[in-house]
């Protein structure tokens, strides 16, 4: 049992997916198949040990409730333990006061109540496998007052554009946090992780409510940097942050690889998810697939290359699907060729015969839309 | 149970003796089948289904594994309030020593005092050994209707067949049983039994009580409590079943189950969203196809991982066929692997075998289908 809780955090208003983001918050995406993003922070966290756990959502909640239910799938101690779903209801109307503080200030007294003196907290909209245990004890032994979690990468320039750069000196302490303005190729990108106690937490939190309306989490500890031990841990192991619409498509195609994907799904670290009870998926005479991740209740009849495919999908004779990522339930008709597309839930391409995008522009078809 | 007044209890104690090595540590309803299921999930699917709230499972043989696989009946939505899966082993009782089931019968007697507890009107009796999708709130609607008191659910099979079934005559009108003949030579009838019956559990009641004290009876369902109710004129009657319906007794014969499901529009139909089979919930990833991967005619599952070629195979859980190697007409249960270059052909590999590098078993032609359950060890 951890001395942590955990918060699941939001995906601020400065993040953006399109299309996808229309319908549900970044949590709630569909990811390679069979996950939803959110099941990852979930399953560090019970995996970690931290069995109460508070998820925060900032606007429409329908799929995320849905899919998180009681949390039970999630492996956690039904009884000691507690998936909490929280949403901040005073500023659904204007989303530029929508601030992880403001939902922070407004369930202060359910997060005073918990009895655990850590928080750890992690975005829900970043893939990644992490030991919060380890991380914990290391925050601990270090005596720092914050523990902030980084990945270093080398394409800042191209991506994790909406991301925010740890300055790290050489004692490994926080200098400041930055927004990754996309100048240099070599960053330390911040995993948006957060492990102190629970009292600072509510301090820096109360704080940043005086200081600004429009502050968030990151703004106040930037500001304490100097005054706060703040230090940075690195991760190392697949990282992906659901941040554009190319990171989305980007971070599934990249997993398509059983060798890369080992790197996030790791021995005796589970990723749970809900189930669907889909039966098997059933491949006939005139299928070929390669190089794809296929989940389970799917017909294919057709060609599909380089491709995820989510469950409950139909992919009939003729058809060509090639570099694309499906979500579940979608219909592929005969003979229709699709190229480098995200196609949402429920779909169909019946009659389109051909929606060919380009790989490095990659196309979105709406859910429940008959093409 | 108060939704229809009726208790299921699944028989699941056989020992499916001829399933060699696959049931020397495990009981037969918990085999696997169809990539992803134990052959117990139909039964238990069929109740959730159904509506039926209340499952007693009659263990036995090599029970461990079935006992805590059947316990948690979350998987199967059987644990809401009033509601549950009740493991049932035999017991030792304060007036009765521990003995074993002695029959279908007698276990169904050893456990009238769990019976009780529920007070039902009816009680369905279920095997744990069979595939198939039924809806027993029909079964029971007919059962009313006829105000009979006892229904048995029959299939009609081929003629030539018949002989090797436990054969209903019926009155072709009303659909009453008016004999029942166990493997008969020259059959009258193509109705078998599928070993699924609806007793009024007051009268059921009664007649275990006398089987019990019965010194003669061997207690079986089929050889002593139908023919007894017929001889004394109760109204027994046919339910007529149409669809699919497998007793795997064989390894031919479960090989040809899971074959079954390859065909397209084929009969059992597991993609029906409106009667799922429930199982268990496992965290293994999506399925992984490679490169140079064929697969034609296959039905897979979550955590297989497929780099060679697949034709005409049912993939179970966490199975995996290497770079170079075939995998034809042949099953695949969970945690098995084919490595690099091996050919697996018109065989059944259990549970987490491993078939070396370029090794080969089974033959285009056997007669039989080859089941391994031992390591096969590869040449380099």
């Amino acid at each position: 049992m951890s001395q942590a809780f955990g918060i699941v955090n939001f995906a601020g208003n400065h993040i953006q997916v399109d299309g996808l983001q229309e319908y549900r918050p970044v949590g709630a995406f569909s990811f390679l198949g069979r996950y939803r993003v959110i099941d990852f922070p979930i399953s560090n966290m019970s995996n970690s040990g931290i069995d109460t756990i508070q998820v925060y959502i900032r606007r429409k909640p329908r799929s995320l409730t849905e899919h998180l239910g009681t949390g039970r799938h999630y492996n956690i101690n039904s009884k000691r333990g507690k998936l909490h779903i929280l949403y901040t209801e005073s500023n659904m109307v204007s989303d530029i006061y929508n601030t992880d503080i403001a939902a922070y200030i407004e369930n202060m007294d359910v997060i005073e109540r918990v009895t655990q003196p850590y928080v750890v907290i992690a975005p829900s909209y970043m893939v990644y496998t992490a030991d919060y245990s380890e991380l914990l004890k290391t925050h601990i032994d270090s005596g720092a007052d914050i523990t902030l979690m980084y990945h270093s990468v080398d394409t800042a320039k191209e991506e994790f554009l909406s991301c925010y750069t740890l300055d790290i000196n050489k004692q490994k302490g926080v200098d400041a946090i930055l927004p990754n303005r996309g100048n240099a190729k070599n960053k330390n990108i911040f995993m948006d992780t957060y492990i102190m106690k629970k009292e600072l937490f509510l301090d820096l939190v109360t704080k940043a409510h005086k200081m600004s309306a429009m502050y968030s989490l990151v703004d106040i500890i930037d500001e304490q940097c100097h005054e706060l031990d703040v230090r940075a841990v690195p991760h190392r192991g697949y990282f992906a942050s659901i941040t554009d619409f190319k990171s989305y498509y980007d971070a599934n195609m990249s997993l398509i690889d059983l060798k890369n994907a080992t790197t996030l799904f790791v021995n005796d670290w589970p990723i749970y998810t809900r189930t669907n009870d889909s039966c098997p998926t059933q491949y006939f005479d005139s299928s070929s697939v390669k190089s794809s991740v296929v989940s389970n209740g799917c017909l294919i009849e057709g060609t599909i290359e380089n491709s995820v495919i989510g469950r409950g999908c139909t992919i009939k004779e003729g058809a060509i699907v090639k570099n694309c990522v499906i979500s579940s339930d979608v219909v592929i008709g005969k003979g229709v060729r699709v190229e480098n597309v995200v196609i949402d839930k429920h779909a169909k391409l019946i009659r389109g015969k051909r929606v060919i995008a380009s790989p490095d522009k990659p196309g979105y078809i709406k859910r429940g839309d008959t093409l | 149970m108060k939704q229809n007044n009726m208790l299921a209890m699944i028989l699941a104690g056989g020992r499916g003796t001829r399933l060699h090595e696959l049931t020397k540590k495990m009981a037969k309803p918990a085999v696997s089948y169809g990539g992803k299921y134990r052959i117990i999930d139909f039964p238990l699917s069929n109740c959730a289904n159904s509506g039926i709230d209340v499952v007693g499972v009659l263990t036995q043989y090599e029970s461990i594994q079935l006992n805590s696989y059947v316990a948690v009946g979350r998987r199967w939505g059987l644990d809401a309030k009033n509601s549950g899966v009740y493991v049932l082993p035999p017991r030792e009782k304060a007036d009765a020593n521990l003995d074993v089931y002695r029959g279908t019968a007698d276990a169904i007697s050893q456990n009238i005092d769990f019976i009780d507890t529920f007070s039902p009107e009816y009680l369905l009796i279920l095997s744990g050994d069979h595939i198939y999708k039924m809806n027993y709130a029909k079964m029971l609607a007919y059962h009313k209707e006829n105000n009979a008191d006892a229904t048995i659910a029959v299939i009609e099979v081929p003629m030539k067949e018949a002989s090797r079934f436990g054969i209903m005559n019926t009155d072709e009108e009303t659909g009453r049983i008016v004999e029942f003949e166990e493997k008969p030579e020259k059959p009258k009838s193509n109705l078998a039994s599928m070993g699924i019956y609806i007793f009024n559990w007051k009268l059921l009641r009664k007649m275990l009580m006398a089987d019990m004290k019965d010194n003669d009876s061997s207690h079986d369902f089929g050889k002593d409590i139908i023919p007894v109710l017929l001889n004394d004129g109760k109204s027994v009657y046919a339910y007529k079943f149409k669809g699919y319906w497998k007793d795997v007794g064989t390894i031919d014969s479960l090989w040809e189950a899971n074959m079954d499901l390859l065909s397209k529009n084929n009969e059992l139909d597991l993609h029906d969203p409106t009667w799922k089979i429930y199982t268990e919930d496992v965290t293994s990833l999506p399925q992984y196809i490679g490169a140079d991967a064929s697969i034609e005619k296959a039905f897979v599952t979550q955590g297989c991982v497929i780099d060679g070629e697949v034709k005409n195979s049912v993939l179970f859980t966490g199975a995996k066929v290497a770079a170079g190697a075939k995998v034809i007409d042949s099953v695949l249960m969970p945690g098995s692997e084919v490595e690099e270059g091996a050919v697996v052909q018109r065989a059944l590999v259990a549970d987490d075998i491993k078939i070396g590098k370029n090794a080969v078993v089974g033959s285009a032609d056997s007669e039989h289908i080859e089941l391994v359950a031992k390591r096969v060890k590869g040449e380099e």
